[in-house]
């Protein structure tokens, strides 16, 4: 690595892994990179803005430390199908920015995991955003990647009607990704999902930033009521089946409670693999 | 659900990391089972003895020609029988040691059924039998192997001995059977002989000898008369031409014979010589001498003729040619005479003959003619009989002191490692083979049958969903630093247990276990 190249991954790391594109560490198999370094020059007024009130990011080992997925884990076969993944997803929404549910099919499938990771490999576009919201209000897990967990959250915005949206969206350490944890450890009612609150709530971040793409940590798909609420809010569904736990039993009944047109597919989630070999 | 041997052996092998510890516990454990199993084998030996059997009947050679011996019952059905039959394997279980807590009928009955089935009877060859026994004990194995062997050619001695004695008595059955049936047949014809005693086998030919000779007698004597009659015509002839007397020369004549023939003499001496030469004066006197002497004779004669006139002339003598014919021709005549009576006694003989051999047809000869035949015969085998029991008698004698016996150790017992028992060597093998397969097989069987999703593929085909992503797990810098550290302890755990199988292979091996 040249002196150059390293000054520029200090630079990157420092504000963020925007710019952090070497084209020794891309390699030459990273074409949705060079595309991302290519839609650099057509910045959005909002995500200049945004970089503005960014909190110190993270880097690349500590989000790998929490398991989140960075642009430098080159070597990472997830990194890649995280980043097929959101292609997909901005070609299915025609360039639009969507609502995406991404819901387990049963209790430690990972679909949080999912979740987190689909929004940073959104986030790795720098004309694209992403927003994570908590909606597994039985087992949050988005406050973790806040800097304190005790922020506002759905709950506080669900019980303060006086309390505008930019309250509850956090910065987490990672260039372009916000997120919306459930706000502290409360137990929310599920019927704020219903509510028309969660709906206008929908609405103003979908429509506040266009580049803006918001995932949905969704519960479990046993949860039958829930999922279909949130799958109802959202454009698109994602179910996470993880490998040695779900049963086609779970999987079966929880797509029959999403409507197969907002259905992208199946995560298979944590397939085993054996470091050191690709 | 279709798989590719690709997809399966990375499926496979993905399973497998994924569940580390169950795949190394798994080997851990079946080679731990294994090297028990192989400590706690127990141990096998195998004794093995070759016995040459001749069985042939005994009663085969000894009746051979005689009799035809029925087909002997198949050697090795045979072999075995005897071998494993009752008799012996009460002995080997009371001899090996196996009643010394005395088992139940039952027991013994279940022990035998042990022994039969850990004991195998093979033929190799024509006359070997090879007898193989199984047992975990090395001294049993060897002493039940060489107890076997003793006792089947202990029996099959006796049993030949018990042969060989049931066929003598066999033939000496016979032979006094026949002998029995020779003297009837001699009496028989004692009998007929007695009651026709022309009747003797071979009197019919012994008469056409005879009549033969009579014949030839005839006809000698005939040709000899023959020649007596011709001889006595020669002599008649011959005595017909020949005088009965014949002149006698005188005295006289001889002289003036031998007078004229000196005077021939004297008259050739003068022409040469003188008459006073010695020789023709000696001439001379001899002549006067032999006329002397003639005169003297003419004088005798003279005066002897009145007084011999009634004699016979002294001239005239008998002729003895004559004689000699007459007397021949006499001798001649007796000749004719004796040949003709002995042609008649001859004939009379023979017509004596003939009317004998009419005589002997009519009586018993044909009977007798069937009795001697069949005497003959039984003779014969009688005899040959007593031929086959002084030979039985050896053989009886032969077996009971055991000479020239056709049943010999070929090969002593001797007892070895069993080879068809397990080796510990192939317990540590299987092991680790089987600590390797069991888990790979249970793992192929988990991933084809569990009900929880473990491929992909499997969901987008059974649910007819699209794959959206397939997510690999992700290795945290925390986990690697475990997962290095357990896979360290793993390998580690697998070391120590292919040490431990090769520590007791090479300890098994040394037999001190």
């Amino acid at each position: 690595m040249s002196k150059i190249e390293k000054a520029l991954k200090k630079a990157g790391d420092e504000r963020g892994n925007l710019q952090v594109v070497p084209a020794a560490a891309a390699g030459g198999r990273t074409a949705p990179w060079t595309a991302l370094v290519g839609q650099q020059i057509q910045v959005p007024e909002t995500i200049s803005r945004m970089a503005e009130n960014e909190r110190k990011l993270l880097s690349a080992a500590e989000l790998w430390e929490r398991g989140v997925i960075h642009p430098q884990h080159t070597e990472e076969p997830a990194v890649q199908v995280f980043r097929e993944l959101r292609t997909k997803i901005i070609q299915q929404s025609q360039e639009q920015n969507a609502v995406i549910l991404v819901a387990a099919v049963s209790e430690g499938n990972g679909g949080s995991f999912i979740a987190r990771n689909l929004a940073a490999a959104f986030a790795f576009d720098s004309a694209k955003t992403a927003l994570l919201v908590d909606c597994n209000l039985r087992n949050p897990s988005v406050h973790e990647l806040l800097s304190d967990a005790m922020l506002p959250g759905l709950a506080d915005y669900f019980e303060n009607p006086e309390m505008d949206v930019s309250k509850i969206i956090h910065p987490v350490g990672i260039a372009r990704f916000r997120a919306i944890a459930t706000g502290g450890l409360r137990e929310i009612p599920a019927e704020y999902f219903v509510s028309v609150k969660m709906r206008r709530l929908m609405d103003s971040l979908r429509e506040r930033y266009r580049e803006r793409f918001i995932i949905l940590d969704g519960p479990p798909m046993s949860d039958i009521a829930d999922a279909r609420i949130l799958s109802e809010l959202s454009d698109y569904v994602l179910v996470v089946a993880r490998h040695g736990r779900t049963t086609n039993a779970q999987i079966e009944s929880g797509l029959n409670a999403i409507s197969s047109r907002k259905l992208l597919g199946i995560v298979f989630n944590d397939e085993p693999r054996v470091p050191w070999i690709r | 659900m279709q798989m590719y041997p690709e997809q399966i052996a990375k499926a496979l092998i993905n399973e497998s990391f994924h569940s580390r510890r169950l795949v190394v516990a798994m080997f851990v454990i079946v080679n731990v089972v294994m090297l028990t199993a192989g400590l706690l084998w127990p141990k096998s030996y195998m004794g093995s003895t070759s016995i040459i059997v001749d069985e042939k009947s005994i009663m085969e050679p000894l009746m051979k020609g005689a009799a035809v011996a029925t087909e002997t019952a198949d050697r090795n059905r045979n072999v075995r029988e005897v071998i494993l039959g009752r008799r012996i394997m009460g002995q080997v279980l009371e001899r090996a040691g196996w009643l010394a807590d005395h088992p139940a009928a039952l027991e013994q009955e279940a022990l035998i059924e042990h022994i039969k089935a850990r004991t195998t009877i093979t033929p190799v060859g024509r006359d070997v039998v090879k007898i193989e026994y199984r047992d975990s004990d090395e001294g049993r194995t060897l002493f039940v192997t060489k107890t076997f062997a003793d006792l089947f050619i202990q029996e099959m001695i006796a049993q030949k001995e018990s042969e060989a004695r049931s066929a003598f008595d066999f033939i000496d059955k016979q032979a006094q059977e026949y002998q029995q049936k020779l003297a009837a047949a001699e009496e028989e014809i004692r009998q007929l002989r007695s009651s026709n005693l022309d009747a003797r086998p071979g009197s019919e030919i012994e008469i056409n000898a005879r009549l033969i000779a009579l014949n030839t007698r005839i006809e000698n004597t005939t040709t000899e008369l023959r020649e007596a009659e011709m001889k006595r015509a020669s002599l008649e002839r011959q005595v017909n031409g020949e005088a009965e007397v014949t002149v006698l020369a005188t005295r006289e004549g001889q002289f003036r014979a031998r007078i004229a023939d000196l005077q021939a003499k004297l008259d050739t001496l003068r022409l040469s010589f003188h008459d006073t030469h010695p020789d023709v004066v000696q001439l001379k006197n001899q002549i006067q001498d032999l006329m002397a002497e003639a005169s003297a004779q003419r004088e005798r004669r003279e005066k002897a003729r009145p007084s011999q006139r009634s004699g016979p002339d002294e001239t005239l003598v008998n002729n003895p040619v004559y004689q000699q014919l007459r007397r021949e021709l006499s001798q001649s005549q007796l000749t004719i005479d004796a040949l003709k009576a002995r042609i008649a006694e001859a004939k009379r003989l023979l017509q004596e003959e003939l009317n004998r051999g009419k005589g002997l047809l009519h009586s018993g000869d044909a009977r007798l003619v069937e009795l001697t035949r069949d005497h003959q015969i039984n003779r014969e085998i009688y005899q040959d009989l007593l031929y086959r029991r002084e030979r039985a008698r050896v053989s009886v004698s032969m077996g009971s002191d055991r000479q020239g016996s056709a049943f010999k150790v070929l090969e002593p017992a001797r007892s070895r490692p069993s080879p068809n028992a397990p080796r510990f060597w192939q317990f540590v093998l299987g092991g680790v083979m089987l600590g390797v397969f069991v888990p790979f097989g249970l793992l192929f069987a988990r991933l084809r049958f569990d009900p929880h999703v473990r491929l992909a593929n499997a969901i987008s085909e059974r649910h007819k969903v699209p794959v959206a992503a397939i997510v690999p797990h992700l290795w945290s810098p925390g986990e690697l630093t475990g997962l290095r550290r357990e896979l360290a302890i793993l390998a580690s755990v697998v070391a120590v247990t292919l040490t431990l199988s090769a520590t007791l292979s090479v300890v098994r091996l040394l037999g001190v276990l």
